[in-house]
């Protein structure tokens, strides 16, 4: 079993390198947090050992010895440190939230990376809103990795060892013994808490997801519970989870309390031992009175340093844990093999080859998919029906590379899909899914993800295909209307057409078009069905329907197979087309 | 929305309407003394921190200006060392305390919440999206802790802390003490300038946060049509870019927030300078006037530790000033919630004994309305027995849900009456069958807690998942995944059918059992139904299709304009 700081290590050095990035901003936003602390070290220091001097020479001046004492030095020197002291930490507050939000736009992006090459299977079960949430905030604990917990650890460090050699200068003794016991609260406060709360705070994070997935239970589920009365046993099983975060979370608050009480008491401790050495080595003439008395506040003053740790490293346990469930996400990501040397690939309509495929998805307990084999000659057009869980979408899957069979064959063109490079697949292989996705963003830019380059006239003619271009063009703002959150401006029939009309835009040699006419009435799909038909001459064309004949089929059609529970019917008819 | 903004005495406080600020004082209330406790442990720490530097002072007067001896001075080293333990014991007692009251009030509100979305009933409960609702009971309710652990204790500590100390430092040296007062009246302007700076960074904080989760969750959402279209690497530099441009606007807002607590930062230094100064001058003798010339090295000293205490209890309030602006957040959100009122007759007891033992349920002239749509259905009159099968059917939007609703008594009649039979209970399925977290028996006891396995067994053969029960290793201890992971919608289908079976509830409504469902389930399903009605048990079924309406002895006919047509069967036929 490796050693649970090893594998702490491992969770989270992927995002330590990230960090490490931007390594020189964080070194200045940690020297500017030292600053801020030297600052009020000084401060407080300096007008002890000022205050001391003064009293001391005022009691001589009384005495009537002649004495005199440089005021202008310490004095222009705790104004110095007054103003830095505010001046630094306001530059550090606002320079180290710069960073953390640079930070924060690395990680979205990286993630946005990993997603982005996750298989459809994944993606699918993960496009719940809850998870989506739940993946934002594991990323905002992630980029307070830096500002709540290494920059304070590193910086309280640096300031023990910087205090201890500053006080080695005038009492090496001192010096030791103050490092020593500061380095050993510091070890304690951070290595020491860490240990403390990780278990705990670790579970944390799983239970405040099972109570979310027991909550959504209920909320989707309130008719069933409540109408077979079994609502109070589904309340008893929240509550048992609710009982034990809330008992790990007092065990949590009982010792994040108690480090803050410890650092309190090691600080006290550290300026009384400071204070009691000090005061030894005066009784033995080794150390001025201004002096005796600097060291305790110099220590005394370290305090601020040494007060966010406890909470932060109490804590650790949840930034791992989010930490954990990001990495096993990347992990997911199929590694995906290119071909070694490119295939040549055949121009125009492709022929298309599935042979005894066979499909599981990794928590299903029936194949998707079975021993499924299909062969479509370029430019034909077939229509595969089946109800809903079929296994249509499953082959969409699989002509998209977004799904891998785990047996069997799949060849585009003859060339086995593997071979396929990844550019020349998306720009020849063209599917409109069931589910139409719009961006939250203008209707140009949701058209021309069809097409980069495709100019005004060329996407007014493709809405002019769907019958969109009326409806636009009396927008005020035409074309740069911004259609909302998964186009929730439009209607659904809307979308559907503008989903289309992308598709239109691009020059795919093989179209998979599941439920094109899905939410439109009859008349319209009609005269779509007429124009797609045109468009998709010289193209290999699958679709996908529930079943042919309900209301308008789509054009065309040569053949036409059934699928049921993952398997071909073998009746599948000719439709002369 | 309830604004955050709202002054304190709103006129909501009259209506009895509850606003966020309200409820977050009520909550407080209810955990009054734990509060005060942990101000009072805050305070003590407070006084003892004081006593602690009194002691430092003298240690260092007697030691430096008096000459005293090591030994001599190990009682004041005693003393420092036990103010040293009872302040942070003092300090352990307050955090703990406070934190038991947040997690008092924590659990509290989840409670009443719970109980509240209970009343609202499942159909009040479909506006709304469940894993909205589901962070609300879960980030919300947690957003509140800070407010309660640290914000609330701290806020009475910044008032409390600093009186003692000036009182100190006015004994000692009142020139002293009037510079501390000088910022005094400027405290509240602090707090305004914390408190606006912080609102506002917060509220603007939120806002843009959204903003940005937005954006990224609705690329993350289109995923797949980006891969689709090639589009992916683009759209990972668009979602950098976004990042990147929230950071420069929220950089312009955060430069003028921290300026607030700067100025805080600025005074409290400025007043230890200014102290220091003073009081060394004043050491020197090149002070003439006022209290000066009575410093001593013990007064002076004291004065220069107190001065940073006096600051310090603002200073933390300004940093858990965060935690205020959070929870308002949070409870607008827990308010509007527990603002939706229920229905007035739900589960009120509005329900009145069905007439006759052999009648289940009766309906006389009953209607529904929903707020913003009038009338929905009805009026209805509709009386089921025991045995009876009745289909209604309907276009769609014309209410056949909602008389299912109304029957199950999810939602409670506008006018007409429902007579129920008393203890009646009753089995439900629609489309999106419940799946629990847990095992497959699990998720059967839903229906029936007290059953045992073979039950569960006969119930799922007849439901058509005994060939799936088969070739399950675990049986029925199988898993199934988070939603129901595992299950193909048929599946689950039959599962929810297989809880019917179980539950011997006398009456079965079913909300479009067969839409959506592959050919080979819809037979079982009708097959089972066909058996549910033979046992004797009355079935509603709100269905279109044929075969389902076949099966019913009678069939109820909505249409539009909320008239009813009841036929039986033969008159049908």
């Amino acid at each position: 079993m490796p050693s649970p700081d090893a594998s702490l290590w491992r969770t989270l050095r992927p995002w330590l390198a990230l960090l490490g990035q931007r390594r020189g901003r964080l070194f200045l936003g940690a020297l500017l947090m030292a600053l801020t602390l030297v600052s009020a070290i000084g401060l407080l220091a300096l007008s002890g050992w000022f205050i001391t001097a003064t009293a001391l020479t005022g009691l001589l001046l009384a005495a009537g010895i002649a004495a005199t004492l440089e005021v202008y030095v310490p004095g222009g020197g705790i104004r110095f440190f007054a103003v830095t002291r505010t001046v630094s930490r306001y530059v550090e507050r606002l320079y180290n939230h710069d960073t953390v939000l640079r930070l924060l736009a690395d990680l979205r992006s990286r993630l946005f990376a990993v997603l982005s090459g996750l298989d459809a299977h994944a993606l699918s079960r993960r496009r719940a809103s809850d998870w989506l949430n739940r993946l934002t905030a594991d990323i905002d604990t992630l980029d307070s990795l830096y500002l709540r917990l290494l920059a304070p650890a590193l910086v309280a460090l640096l300031a023990i060892l910087g205090l201890a050699a500053f006080l080695a200068l005038w009492s090496p003794r001192v010096g030791v013994a103050i490092g020593a016991l500061l380095l050993l609260g510091w070890l304690w406060l951070t290595v020491g808490q860490a240990r403390l709360g990780m278990a705990t705070s670790h579970r944390q994070v799983g239970d405040l997801e099972r109570l979310r997935g027991r909550l959504i239970e209920q909320v989707q589920g309130l008719a069933e519970l409540e109408a077979y009365g079994s609502l109070a046993d589904h309340r008893a099983r929240l509550a048992a989870i609710e009982t034990r975060l809330y008992r790990d979370q007092r065990r949590l608050g009982r010792r994040v309390a108690l480090g803050n009480a410890l650092a309190s008491l090691i600080v006290g401790l550290a300026g009384l031992l400071a204070l009691w050495l000090a005061a030894e080595a005066w009784s033995a003439g080794l150390l001025s009175g201004p002096l005796t008395v600097m060291m305790p506040l110099a220590v005394l003053a370290i305090s601020e340093a040494l007060a966010p740790l406890p909470a932060a490293f109490t804590w650790l346990g949840a930034t791992r844990g989010a930490a954990e469930r990001l990495n096993a996400l990347e992990a997911q990501q199929p590694c995906r093999a290119t071909a070694d040397s490119p295939a040549r690939l055949p121009v125009g309509a492709l022929s298309v080859t599935l042979t005894d495929v066979t499909l599981t998805h990794a928590d299903a307990l029936v194949p998707a998919l079975a021993e499924v084999g299909l062969g479509l000659t370029p430019g034909e057009r077939l229509a595969l029906c089946g109800a809903s869980g079929a296994g249509k979408s499953s082959v969409a899957g699989l002509l998209t590379r977004q799904l891998r069979p785990e047996a069997g064959e799949v060849r585009l063109g003859g060339v086995a899909l593997e071979a396929w490079p990844e550019s020349a697949l998306t720009s020849r292989v063209a599917l409109l899914t069931q589910q139409t996705d719009l961006f939250d963003d203008t209707l140009a830019a949701n058209l021309r993800l069809g097409d980069l380059e495709a100019g005004e006239s060329r996407l007014w003619q493709v809405l002019a295909m769907v019958e969109l271009a009326d409806w636009a063009g009396a927008l005020p703002r035409g074309l740069d209307t911004r259609v909302g959150e998964g186009g929730r401006r439009l209607s659904g029939g809307q979308a559907r057409r503008l989903a289309l009309a992308r598709l239109l835009l691009r020059e795919p040699d093989l179209v998979v078009l599941d439920e094109p006419f899905a939410g439109l009435d009859v008349e319209t799909a009609a005269r779509l069905a007429a124009r797609l038909d045109a468009w998709l001459a010289g193209r290999t064309v699958i679709y996908l329907v529930h079943q042919l004949g309900d209301a308008i089929d789509p054009p065309g059609i040569d053949r036409c197979l059934t699928l049921r529970g993952g398997r071909l019917c073998t009746h599948g008819q000719d439709v002369s087309g | 929305m309830r604004g955050i903004t709202e002054p304190m005495d709103a006129p909501d406080a009259a209506t009895g309407e509850l606003t966020a600020r309200r409820y977050l004082r009520d909550l407080a209330a209810g955990e009054r003394r734990r509060l005060r406790l942990a101000v009072l442990a805050g305070t003590s720490a407070g006084l003892v921190t004081i006593a602690q530097l009194v002691l430092l002072a003298r240690f260092i007067g007697r030691l430096l200006v008096d000459g005293a001896s090591l030994a001599e001075l190990a009682p004041l080293l005693a003393g420092m060392l036990t103010m040293l333990a009872l302040r942070a014991l003092a300090l352990y007692l307050q955090e703990t305390l406070a934190q038991a009251a947040s997690l008092r009030i924590r659990r509290r509100v989840r409670r009443t919440l719970l109980d509240h979305l209970a009343r609202l009933g499942p159909v009040k409960l479909t506006s709304r999206h469940s894993a909205s609702l589901a962070s609300q009971l879960v980030e919300q309710v947690e957003a509140l802790d800070g407010y309660f652990a640290r914000f609330q204790p701290q806020l009475r500590l910044a008032v409390l802390v600093p009186l003692p100390v000036v009182l100190a430092v006015l004994w000692l040296d009142w020139l002293a003490a009037i510079f501390l007062l000088i910022s005094a009246p400027l405290i509240p302007l602090f707090m305004a300038l914390v408190g606006m700076g912080a609102q506002r960074l917060n509220q603007e904080q939120f806002a843009a946060v959204a903003r940005l989760s937005g954006h990224f969750i609705d690329r993350v959402r289109g995923i797949t049509t980006l891969q689709l279209f090639g589009h992916t690497a683009q759209a990972t530099r668009e979602v950098h870019a976004a990042a990147d441009d929230y950071r420069q606007r929220s950089m312009r807002t955060l430069r003028l927030a921290f300026l607030s607590s700067a100025v805080l930062e600025f005074f409290a230094s400025v007043a230890i300078a200014v102290v220091a100064i003073y009081v060394g001058f004043g050491l020197l003798g090149y002070i003439e006037y006022g209290p000066a010339d009575e410093l001593t090295l013990f007064s002076g000293l004291l004065v220069l530790l107190l001065a940073p205490e006096f600051f310090q209890p603002l200073r933390s309030l300004s940093q858990h000033y965060h935690d205020r602006a959070a929870a308002l957040g949070a409870a607008e959100g827990l308010v509007a919630l527990l603002n939706e009122a229920p229905d007035a007759g739900r589960l009120s007891g509005g329900a009145v004994p069905a007439p006759s033992r052999d009648v289940l349920v009766e309906l006389e002239a009953a209607s529904v309305e929903h707020v913003g749509r009038g009338r929905v259905l009805g009026p209805v009159d509709l009386t089921l027995a025991a045995g009876d099968v009745v289909a209604v059917t309907g276009p769609s939007g014309v209410g056949k849900s909602t008389l299912l609703q109304l029957l199950a008594g999810f939602i409670a009649p506008a006018s007409g009456s429902i007579r129920v039979a008393e203890g009646l209970s009753l089995a439900w399925m629609d489309q999106r069958p419940l799946l629990i977290q847990g095992s497959l028996a699990d998720n059967l006891r839903l229906a029936a807690p007290d059953t045992n396995e073979a039950e569960m067994c006969r119930a799922l053969a007849r439901a058509g998942l005994g060939e799936l029960l088969a070739a399950l290793p675990h049986g029925l201890e199988t898993r199934l995944g988070e939603r129901g992971v595992g299950l193909s919608g048929g599946q689950a289908q039959r599962l929810a059918l297989a809880r019917v079976f179980l539950s011997r509830a006398p009456l079965v409504l079913l909300d479009e059992p067969t839409a959506s469902l592959d050919a080979e389930t819809e037979g079982y399903l009708i097959e089972a139904l066909q058996a549910l009605a033979d046992e004797g048990r009355a079935l509603v079924i709100a269905t279109h299709h044929p075969a389902l309406m076949a099966l019913a002895k009678r069939r109820l006919s909505l249409e539009a304009q909320a008239t009813v047509q009841e036929a039986s069967h033969d008159a049908l036929a």
